[in-house]
């Protein structure tokens, strides 16, 4: 229990480091804001004033410490390409890419769970033999290659599904396919091989000299030993999620946080860039801290 | 059985070194061979493969799509490459010191490696280039940084374990210094483990180099990074896919090969070393 | 031996191993009979196939590459060897049971020992949460556990060596079966830890008319414990018969060899005389007697005709040329 305390005490001061970080290296390249504030005309030292009384002159300590008291107020800015109040949009951004990211999940581990297991069950026979080979090659393909296949055949040839956009679940299937693809192939092969690994150890001997039926050994007794590694994955899986979504999303145009992100980069609009990165090295720093807390209940011996 | 026996049997190893060992011959010797990635020809644009005189066909520009194409295995490679050579040697070191030293210095370390561990190296590689501008370097820098934390994590727990074990502390009673043990004990112990992740981490440097360039923020025009040029073909896929498909299979083929070598060399060294690497790849 | 008496009875058995290039047989022609209310030992080096042939009776070996390639094993009328999955289901834990060697690894390291033990027993009955943990707590207390109600909430991972192996005991005790198979049960547990579970086998045998086929390496743990005993060898049963009467006088010369190479209480160590020689491998067996090359006593058939088990008042073995 103490340690569960003191991880969660440890994660949130290196989230405060690294949000420092991060937003540091930000603000400090930031370009000149006064080029897209100010007009042409302005002399160099109205350029200073201004910059003075925005307040880019303080220490960036103190800027991090007013930023962040801005954002809890729910100021977060405005954007450089169009001056829109950063926190209008970013209720519907966010909530975009939560329906993305958790369609993804749970194809990622309802799809990936049940195929490691049948290619776990069924080992060597050509079931296992295909699922592993195609989970290898789900891993070697670029998600934006991917992306492209999956339109090609599906939007342009078959015409099932739209290709970009929003509007309903069928603008939903292509981009969360895609997105859990390499998710999918990753639990198949750890839930494979740790299904594999727990089979043969011999608490399942003495199950079976019990008498227990082999599906309740498997699924209650073996997967259960196996779900170990799935959990422990599971959080950073988030993070993957996060990471394919932004180039995922700006395929499919898919108007959600990474999209929104990876524009504004390109765009070099800084507040955009500021609030949304901070937001994202939240997400997957919680992420990351909810998967070890999980692992930590799930393992019997560390519960204690 | 030795070594190179077994290596020749692993069927992983063979086929993926095969599928490597084209790849990077069109690398090297593509570009001398088919001329120069930039050279525009208007007139001659989106030939499709098939065309005489040409090999892969070209690009919207005219551009000879086998010259860009080889040019941009290159940049892949030397990225990709290069990056995992710092992130070995740097994240060896500093795991070996957390590892053996031990104490605060090694719970600080252990802190930092697994808060950065953590996060998607797309994500970090965004961030960079929303830091110093977009191009080859942030690129580097992002994948480099996460490597080394991912390697120093597998390394530092290598190190635990071995330095538990009675044959260096045998060394230690024996007096022996601690750089000779370090060198000669616990190296080439932590080697084999260092190898099999790196060629995984090879693997994830191509496509975080090829995601981002795809989406604009890593090499830069004219550079040909094959990411950019599946984004570049993207548009024409009707017209003429094999702008984009050439650069797409050239990839996925990059990163299939070193994933098969890896898991080849995983599987030859230790069965052991499976556990953790399978921690480390579950990133 | 005698039929009426008689629990379980292994005729002539063989089991092998049979993979794409490889055909030969781990155990070969072993017949062993355990009687009601007995404990039976099987004795032997490590590799005679007496494991194996434990394993076999619950179709417990690992098939493939392992199969009974021939013999039967007669229970309650039956031959096990021919039952399919499900039918050899219902009798694992109930007619049959079996303790293994490691404890430390052989419990599931998920589940609790309340757990593991009410599992065992709704896989056999359908009986209520409190009527299966009642079951439960009586079995770890007839294993020996102090403090049953304490130990049903642990996991595995608390648990010492000896303690697991009581738990590994009252999991095979829970759905009262009439025969426990015991492989090696104390090889890995400390001496003192040793001597508390043997007794606890006694025990049991007496209390609850139990019979136990106990497969062991350790003489004294015979000594200490068995009615019978069987003598095991390159996968054939070499010699049989009361403890007491092999141990006094051994017929074959492998036993003598075996008894010999024992350390007793009182006598110098001097008097310790190995068995010169190796054990042959199970793919390379000689042709005749398999324990040939070592035997003091070979004579002429020896080399080339393979003996048969005799019967010799209360015991057997296989030998042209027995002790006495």
């Amino acid at each position: 229990m103490i340690a569960i305390v003191k991880r969660v005490l440890l994660t949130f001061l290196l989230l405060l480091l690294s949000s420092l970080a991060v937003f540091a290296a930000i603000r400090l390249s930031g370009g000149d804001v006064t080029a897209a504030r100010l007009p042409a005309s302005a002399t160099a030292e109205d350029r200073e004033l201004f910059r003075e009384q925005i307040g880019l002159n303080k220490p960036i300590l103190t800027q991090y410490v007013d930023y962040l008291g801005d954002v809890v107020r729910g100021d977060l800015g405005n954007s450089l390409t169009n001056n829109a109040k950063i926190s209008s949009l970013a209720a519907e951004k966010i909530r975009n890419s939560l329906i993305l990211g958790a369609a993804a999940i749970v194809l990622v581990f309802g799809i990936g769970i049940p195929l490691g297991m049948m290619a776990a069950f069924r080992r060597n026979s050509w079931l296992d033999t295909s699922i592993s080979s195609a989970s290898v090659a789900g891993m070697a393909i670029p998600n934006f290659w991917l992306a492209l296949l999956v339109v090609w055949l599906f939007s342009s040839t078959l015409g099932w599904f739209p290709s970009a956009g929003q509007g309903g679940i069928k603008y939903l299937v292509l981009p969360s396919i895609v997105l859990a693809a390499e998710g999918i192939a990753l639990t198949v092969r750890i839930t494979r091989s740790a299904m594999l690994e727990n089979l043969s150890q011999d608490f399942v001997r003495t199950l079976r000299a019990s008498g227990l039926s082999e599906s309740r050994i498997y699924f209650k007794h073996v997967l259960r030993s196996s779900l170990l590694p799935i959990i422990s994955l599971a959080g950073l899986r988030v993070g993957q999620i996060v990471g394919y979504a932004l180039v995922v999303e700006t395929i499919f145009g898919w108007p959600g946080v990474g999209q929104i992100l990876v524009n504004g980069v390109l765009r070099r609009d800084y507040p955009i860039v500021q609030f949304f990165s901070l937001l994202l090295v939240v997400v997957v720093t919680l992420g990351n801290l909810a998967a070890s807390i999980g692992y930590t209940f799930a393992n019997p011996r560390l519960r204690k | 059985m030795n070594l190179f026996q077994r290596a020749l049997k692993n069927k992983q190893l063979v086929a993926g070194s095969i599928l490597g060992a084209v790849v990077l011959l069109l690398g090297i010797f593509g570009p001398f061979f088919f001329g120069d990635y930039a050279k525009q020809d208007l007139l001659m644009g989106h030939k499709p493969v098939g065309t005489p005189g040409l090999f892969f066909g070209t690009d919207a520009l005219g551009r000879d799509l086998a010259a860009r194409a080889t040019f941009g295995i290159r940049i892949s490679l030397i990225v990709a490459v290069s990056v995992t050579a710092i992130a070995v040697i740097m994240g060896t070191l500093i795991g070996l010191i957390a590892g053996y030293v031990k104490g605060t210095l090694d719970t600080v370390i252990s802190w930092v490696v697994d808060f950065v561990w953590g996060f998607p190296l797309i994500l970090v590689a965004v961030l960079a280039a929303a830091s110093i501008g977009s191009g080859l370097l942030p690129v580097i820098l992002a994948v480099g940084m996460v490597n080394t934390v991912a390697i120093a994590r597998v390394v530092r727990g290598e190190v635990l374990g071995i330095s538990e074990r009675e044959f260096v502390v045998a060394a230690r009673a024996g007096g022996y210094s601690t750089p000779r043990i370090v060198i000669r004990h616990i190296v080439p112990n932590v080697i084999p483990v260092a190898l099999v992740l790196s060629s995984y981490y090879v693997a994830v440097a191509i496509i975080a180099e090829a995601s981002l360039s795809f989406v604009g923020l890593g090499a830069q025009p004219p550079l040909p990074s094959l990411g950019q040029m599946v984004s570049d073909g993207r548009n024409f896929l009707r017209l003429n896919h094999w702008e984009a498909t050439i650069p797409g299979v050239i990839i996925f083929a990059m990163v299939l090969s070193v994933s098969l070598i890896g898991d080849g060399l995983r599987d030859l060294l230790d069965p052991r070393l499976r556990t953790a690497v399978e921690r480390a790849a579950s990133k | 031996m005698t039929n009426e008496s008689s629990l379980l009875e292994i005729k002539d058995l063989s089991v092998g191993l049979r993979a794409s290039n490889i055909a030969y047989d781990i155990v070969r022609n072993v017949s062993l009979t355990v009687n009601r209310n007995e404990i039976l030992a099987v004795v032997g080096e490590s590799g005679c196939g007496k494991s194996l042939t434990a394993l076999s009776v619950l179709q417990l070996q690992a098939s493939p590459p392992l199969f009974i390639t021939s013999g039967s094993i007669m229970y309650g009328g039956r031959d096990l060897a021919t039952l399919s999955k499900k039918e050899m289901r219902i009798i694992r834990g109930t007619e049959i049971a079996m303790i293994f060697q490691d404890p430390m690894s052989a419990l599931d390291p998920m589940f609790t020992v309340g757990t593991l033990l009410t599992s065992a027993v709704h896989s056999h009955q359908s009986v209520g949460k409190d009527v299966a943990e009642k079951m439960a707590l009586e079995a770890l207390a007839d294993a020996g556990i102090e403090d049953p109600k304490r130990r049903f909430d642990e996991f595995p991972f608390q648990l010492s060596g000896g303690v697991s192996q009581r738990v590994i005991i009252a999991l095979a005790l829970v759905n009262n079966p009439k025969l426990v198979i015991a492989d090696e049960p104390t090889t890995a547990l400390d001496v003192t830890v040793q001597a508390q579970i043997l007794d606890r086998l006694k025990e049991l045998k007496k209390d609850r008319g139990m019979s136990i086929l106990l497969i062991t390496h350790n003489l004294g743990v015979v000594a200490s414990v068995a009615d019978r005993m069987a003598v095991m060898y390159t996968g054939e049963v070499v010699e049989t018969g009361a403890v007491s009467d092999v141990f006094d006088k051994p017929q074959h010369p492998y036993t003598t060899g075996l008894l010999g190479a024992v350390p007793r209480l009182g006598g110098a160590v001097s008097d310790l005389t190995p068995i010169i020689g190796r054990v042959p491998q199970p793919d390379e067996l000689p042709v005749g007697c398999t324990f040939v090359d070592r035997c003091s006593r070979a004579v002429a058939q020896c080399s080339s005709i393979r003996p048969t088990l005799q019967v010799r008042g209360r015991a057997e073995v296989r030998c042209h040329n027995p002790v006495d």
